[in-house]
């Protein structure tokens, strides 16, 4: 019980939370309003699950918001060129694999600091798609785009189904595989985990390929949500998913934390915005309570970790 | 014992901040003169003094941004510290009634409370900087546009305090320029010419050797942050007074331009080198990238693409500088250990 005591807390913390809107707002959870929140969430759960392991080996990717807007307008213009749906997944994902790939080739073969390297092609991404876009949205989207084709309703089922499938992969890899203890191998102890006949640069590098592959994943789920495509989607993605992990009680130091942690955190942080539209309190305290709930989560690590 | 070998370990470990200066002000010059060629009216005083008037907010950030790095530790929130010090500034001069040297005063104190809050969040319960203050990233700018609902926008200031960045002094010299160089000094002095600034350094290369040297770690680092508060705020100051409105997203993403100067600049990410004249020189450079290509006619999008190509490009050349060098200190040792055990065996 011990071991899983800050999952357990943000759990209790989002419990409290439901259990205030389930009392004075019980809107909250029609099925519709319920839908659409966790739609929401789903591409910040996808890419939460690879940042997760990226910051177990103790590492860390800013640029996550850039890579999701390439795959967003690169899969944008796969689907108006006329590719079936599931190649522009496939693609989407291959290129976010590939900007990972980039970032993993900086950090674990040229040994450069991640926050570094990612902090530079955050802005190299970016940038450069804005020169290309010059911020145009992609529009006149093939049919079979928005919703997968599917109408809404079936459209936000698969969407949620594809996320729960990747977080259910990446509980069961972490947990029962031995390649994702090698994670947390790398993260606790780079050089127990070389003698222990772990490759430290491997498991970084594919790390990295994970998550952009991934975030390829996130793009895609988004951007399905919407008739076009924002140039401009995924700015700040990178805090908000980082936000997520931490809350969730992946130590920044790597080597420790769970998915399931994540989970409870990512749907904490998803329902802050729509809570206070519910609970008739201003929207634009969201980012504040989000900065709060952070600090105070991280707080209780430190408090925890002067105690013991 | 072996000469040449201890001279190779001396010479790479004495100044290792002056190569990438070098190699910075090498950029910086090459940069002046191409634009000098391409741009319209990029080599003129006036055009060097508007460079200089332009980036006194991002060298604020990252002149103070450089005893952070150096301790070790990193401020992600001083972006969202200076949309949250503008728009206090505005809330306190027009719905406060108070008068603008008086509101100004107490942003700057507002600047130290929030820089306050990052020291005591790492320093009491030892959490790591890069968390707490992407934290508190969040929460200051929660808070900026909590306090303006999202859309106040503070504007009319008086003259007075406009001319702190629009005016000239002599018609010439921007207003804002002095105030920039001062705290430059200052800073530079404080990190290279004081025993504080020399236990930063031993703070970065190791926390727990410096507290046995008997350096007060804790209260270091709190002096950095409270700084890096205070700068903010004053850098919020000088950009309401230039742009002259207060709006809930000023300054997003000046927190990485800050941290892109200083780690040009040659200050290591890891902490325990590095110089307030690299990031003078680092700001500089990305100053001048920006200015050049826009009167090149060249797309903004341009620098930014650059800016992190540069980055790259000094990190990994630094990298294999190290890893040269350490080759040869190797080497070099092996040498020394053979000739020393040659008299014995013989």
């Amino acid at each position: 019980m011990k071991r899983y005591r800050r999952e357990l807390s943000v759990t209790a913390c989002l419990s409290a939370l439901l259990l205030v809107l389930a009392v004075v707002a019980p809107a909250f959870f029609g099925r519709q309003q319920l839908l659409t929140t966790l739609t929401a969430a789903a591409p910040v759960l996808v890419a939460a699950c690879g940042m997760t392991l990226v910051i177990l080996t103790r590492q860390i990717d800013i640029s996550i918001g850039s890579q999701f807007a390439l795959c967003s307008v690169a899969a944008g213009l796969m689907a108006k060129a006329g590719l079936p749906m599931p190649l522009v997944v496939l693609g989407a994902v291959a290129g976010g694999a590939a900007l990972g790939a980039f970032n993993g080739w900086l950090v674990a073969g040229l040994e450069l600091p991640s926050i570094v390297v990612t902090l530079a092609t955050f802005v190299t991404w970016r940038e450069t798609l804005r020169w290309s876009r010059e911020g145009e949205f992609v529009k006149d989207l093939a049919d079979g785009f928005q919703w997968w084709g599917l109408g809404q309703g079936r459209g936000q089922a698969v969407i949620l189904m594809g996320a729960l499938g990747v977080f259910l992969i990446g509980v069961i890899f972490l947990k029962k595989v031995g390649a994702g203890r090698f994670f947390y191998a790398v993260g606790s102890d780079r050089e127990a985990a070389r003698l222990a006949g772990i490759r430290p640069a491997a498991v970084t590098f594919g790390a990295f390929v994970i998550l952009g592959a991934l975030v390829g994943v996130a793009a895609v789920l988004n951007a399905v949500r919407f008739a076009d495509v924002d140039p401009k989607t995924g700015t700040g993605l990178e805090m908000q998913v980082i936000a997520a992990v931490v809350v969730g009680g992946v130590a920044i130091s790597g080597g420790r934390g769970t998915l399931w942690g994540v989970l409870v955190g990512v749907l904490l942080l998803a329902c802050i915005a729509p809570a206070l539209v519910f609970l008739k309190l201003p929207p634009q305290w969201e980012k504040a309570i989000q900065g709060a709930i952070i600090l105070l989560a991280v707080a209780a690590d430190g408090e925890k970790g002067k105690s013991s | 014992m072996n000469p040449p070998a201890l001279q190779i370990r001396t010479g790479s470990r004495s100044r290792p901040w002056l190569r990438s200066e070098l190699l910075l002000l090498g950029v910086l010059i090459v940069e002046s003169l191409v634009f000098a060629r391409t741009g319209t009216h990029f080599a003129t005083v006036g055009n060097a003094l508007e460079i200089l008037r332009l980036s006194v907010e991002i060298g604020l950030l990252a002149v103070v941004m450089t005893p952070v790095i150096l301790t070790g530790g990193i401020d992600l929130s001083v972006g969202s510290l200076l949309g949250l010090c503008a728009v206090c500034f505005g809330k306190l001069w027009r719905d406060g009634g108070l008068a603008w040297p008086v509101a100004a005063l107490a942003t700057l104190g507002i600047g130290g409370m929030a820089g306050g809050l990052n020291a005591v969040l790492i320093t009491r319960l030892r959490l790591p900087p890069l968390i707490v203050t992407l934290g508190s990233l969040s929460l200051f700018r929660g808070l900026a546009e909590a306090i303006t609902r999202g859309v106040d926008n503070f504007t009319g200031f008086p003259p007075s305090f406009l001319m702190w960045g629009q005016g000239y002094f002599g018609g010439v010299i921007p207003a804002q320029a002095p105030l920039g160089i001062a705290v430059m000094i200052g800073v530079g002095l404080l990190v290279h010419a004081t025993s504080l600034g020399r236990s930063l350094r031993a703070i970065g290369f190791s926390p727990e050797g410096a507290r046995y040297a008997g350096v007060p770690v804790g209260r270091q680092i709190t002096v950095v942050y409270l700084l890096s508060g205070v700068a903010a705020a004053l850098a919020a100051l000088v950009y309401v007074a230039r742009v002259g409105q207060a709006k809930a997203d000023a300054g997003t993403g000046y927190e990485l331009l800050a941290i892109t100067a200083v780690v040009l600049g040659g200050t290591s990410i890891f902490g325990g080198t590095g110089s307030v004249f690299g990031t003078v020189l680092g700001v500089a450079t990305l100053a001048v990238l920006r200015n050049g290509l826009q009167l090149s006619d060249q797309p903004g999008e341009l620098a930014g693409i650059l800016t992190g190509v540069f980055l790259l490009t000094v990190l990994a050349g630094e990298m294999a500088f190290k890893k040269y060098s350490a080759r040869r200190v190797a080497s070099g040792m092996l040498q020394t250990s053979t000739a020393s055990s040659k008299p014995a065996s013989s």
